[in-house]
């Protein structure tokens, strides 16, 4: 169960967001930004293929062994002081943190940036029970002020102008005016730092966990992730099962892949490896620490081997920088925490085909995505799969009557070249009229409903004037020298 | 067949991790002994007109802390939260460092790092010249396993940032603005 799934409308809401101009032209600017970013960081790694392939390779052992993975960490974390809780779905993850939030007291909950809190849902049932978990990565902030939801992975607001966060925080924070970058920062800087100085509870999401040694790695550049896991004295990680890596040397490879790939830096400004509640062994940092490990269908994704390659995904983002479809419509057209090329093969298989069955179609499988994804997932492939997989299960219902006379009228076509000629005679006469710029060509063409579907988005160019047989037949059967002589 | 001089090989990878450290916007300060660090501290803390300084618990900190002058007032950055809120500057040291990223690697088993760190606006760390290792792999195998492994081990590389607001960067969001590394030459006792 994914919180807030709306991915059945795709197209209504990418027809929508596409009249956005100022919208889609920001996010244009915003992706384009990024992916030359991303672009001249990856043109100084020499190595840059083999790290990919070696990344592939550590999360398809992973993702082929995970039980025996997971079963290690597990071990790991818990002789580290860490108290672990596997969460078989959201509402099981939800009840853990409610559960910790009530033994946590009356503090503040500060929260960094996590996908997967979004996709359990966590701040709405926090706030159904009665408290105000706080965001504390900027754009995350932003968003939460707005009331929206997140509209890229990496980069939260990325949909929203200097000048709608300005107003916002009017709005919002009652400050005075300004849509300078810094300004806003340092508003938000100034009063999330008074929420900090007294919060019991501080939630997180996981990057990389490893296995050999039970360690959590948290990647960020702004400093609330650190924050957040060393003031309050009770943190709880979030993480999918599929964010392990076999042992701590493997964190290298992601560490030159992922920040490259997210932002174009070399290096984020903060890595922090997290193991066990330090307070515990006499150092400085919470005196507990939670690990809730959530499911919520992946286990059900391992059983195929080409399926469970989504599961490797890192969460750097690139794939929706360089989606062309993803530029034009924004994250929030795809109606699922996951959005963009990665969102439309992950979101149907966690959530199902009956809530998500539109998503792999949302595609023009340029193959753009499977090019920058920095561990190798085939995403075009697995687009593929799943609109296959929705059809068989739309071929398990009678197919329209429109469907099945086009297909017959078409094998009646194809069964004698005299009927195809005969077609092809018929549709160069039609053209003209059929593909007509006025009222006519218009009603002619929705009457053929395929045929208007397919000619919403496209321009079909009119047929020659002479078929290439009439052509052989006149002219080129004779032989070359007939030809030219 | 010559072999590589060692302390060509250290002035080498010194000058590899200034320049990661300077291209993030962090800024090095080369001290050949204690005397000339705590010049460089009092030098930087001048420089940011810092009138009250967090100190982690190593004692090179609290050696360097002590030749400060008086009118900078110096605590232990644990003892007093609000005061560490309220502070101007960050002194601690650092275990080791990557010179191919400019990153400081800082491990709780042995200094109480974290929030003195990342609190005040501006960090300073002093840095023992041989504890500049070569790549991140070399970091991370060079940290301990099982019950020897810190709790909490944390990489800094320059000061905090964003650019969440239209993709443009903003230095100094809740971590510190400014990172000051003084490389120490001499080995601590």
């Amino acid at each position: 169960m994914i919180h807030g799934l709306d991915a059945n409308g795709f197209r209504g809401h990418a027809a929508e967001a596409l009249k956005k101009e100022a919208q889609r032209a920001a996010l244009c600017r915003a992706t384009d930004t990024i992916s030359a970013r991303r672009a001249a960081a990856v043109a100084g790694v020499p190595d840059w293929e083999q790290l990919r392939e070696r990344a592939r390779a550590i999360k398809a052992e992973v993702l082929a062994n995970l039980e025996r993975y997971l079963d290690q960490f597990v071990q790991r974390a818990e002789e580290a002081g860490a108290t672990v809780h596997r969460a078989r779905d959201a509402r099981a993850a939800c009840a853990v943190v409610e559960r910790l939030a009530r033994e946590a007291g009356g503090g503040a909950i500060v929260k960094a940036k996590s996908m997967v809190s979004e996709e359990i849902g966590l701040n709405h049932a926090l706030e159904a029970g009665g408290w105000q978990p706080l965001e504390t990565d900027l754009g995350e902030r932003i968003v939460q002020l707005a009331g929206q939801t997140p509209s890229h992975i990496i980069v939260p607001a990325i949909h929203m102008s200097r000048g709608e966060i300005a107003d916002l925080f009017v709005r919002e924070l009652a400050v005075e005016r300004t849509d300078d970058p810094a300004e806003l920062t340092a508003i938000a800087r100034r009063l999330l730092r008074e929420q900090f100085a007294r919060a019991s509870l501080g939630i997180s999401g996981v990057n990389f966990a490893v296995a050999e040694t039970g360690s959590i790695l948290l990647i960020e550049n702004e400093g609330n992730i650190r924050l957040t896991t060393s003031l309050p004295p009770v943190h709880v990680a979030l993480m999918g099962i599929e964010k392990l890596v076999p042992r701590l040397a493997d964190l290298e490879v992601f560490l030159r892949l992922l920040p490259r790939s997210g932002t174009g830096q070399h290096l984020t400004s903060y890595q922090s490896l997290l193991t066990g509640p330090p307070a515990r062994d006499g150092q400085e940092g919470p005196r507990e620490l939670h690990l809730v490990l959530l499911d919520n269908g992946r286990s059900s994704m391992l059983a195929d081997a080409r399926e469970r390659e989504t599961l490797s995904c890192i969460r750097c983002g690139a794939c929706l920088n360089a989606c062309p479809v993803y530029r034009q419509v924004g994250g929030h057209a795809y109606g699922s925490v996951y959005p963009g090329p990665i969102g439309a093969i992950l979101t149907p298989q966690l959530a199902g085909d009956a809530a998500a069955g539109e998503l792999p179609f949302a595609s023009s499988l340029c193959g753009a995505c499977r090019d920058v994804c920095p561990v190798k997932i085939d995403i075009p492939g697995l687009l593929l799969r799943l609109r296959a997989r929705s059809a068989a299960s739309a071929a398990a219902q009678a197919p329209a009557a429109e469907e099945r006379r086009g297909f017959r009228a078409w094998a009646w076509a194809m069964e004698r070249s005299w009927r195809y000629e005969l077609a092809a005679r018929v549709a160069r006469t039609a053209a003209p009229v059929a593909l007509g710029d006025d009222d006519l060509g218009r009603w002619l063409r929705a009457r053929v409903p395929p045929l208007a579907a397919w000619l919403s988005g496209r321009e079909l160019r009119p047929p020659a004037a002479r078929s290439f047989r009439e052509i052989w037949r006149a002219e080129l059967s004779r032989g070359p020298a007939d030809v030219h002589g | 067949m010559a072999e590589t001089d060692p302390s060509s090989a250290r002035r080498e990878s010194l000058a590899r991790f200034s320049a990661a450290l300077a291209a993030v916007g962090g800024r090095v300060h080369l001290a050949s002994d204690e005397d000339s660090a705590a010049r460089a501290v009092t030098a930087i803390a001048a420089g940011v007109g810092a009138r009250e300084v967090a100190l982690s618990d190593a004692p090179l900190v609290h050696r360097l802390a002590a030749r400060l002058p008086r009118e900078v007032a110096t605590f232990d950055g644990h003892s007093d939260r609000a005061r560490l809120f309220a502070c101007d500057l960050g002194l601690t040291t650092a275990q080791a460092a990557v010179a191919e990223t400019g990153t400081l690697v800082l491990d709780s088993a042995l200094e109480r790092h974290r929030l003195v760190s990342l609190v005040p606006p501006v960090h300073v760390a002093v840095l023992p010249a041989g504890a500049i290792l070569s790549d991140l792999g070399d970091a991370l195998a060079g940290l301990g396993r099982g019950a020897d492994l810190a709790r909490a081990v944390t990489l800094i590389t320059g000061p905090s940032r964003t650019a969440d607001i239209e993709l443009e960067l903003v230095v100094g969001v809740h971590g510190p603005r400014a990172l000051h590394v003084v490389v120490l030459e001499e080995p601590a006792p």
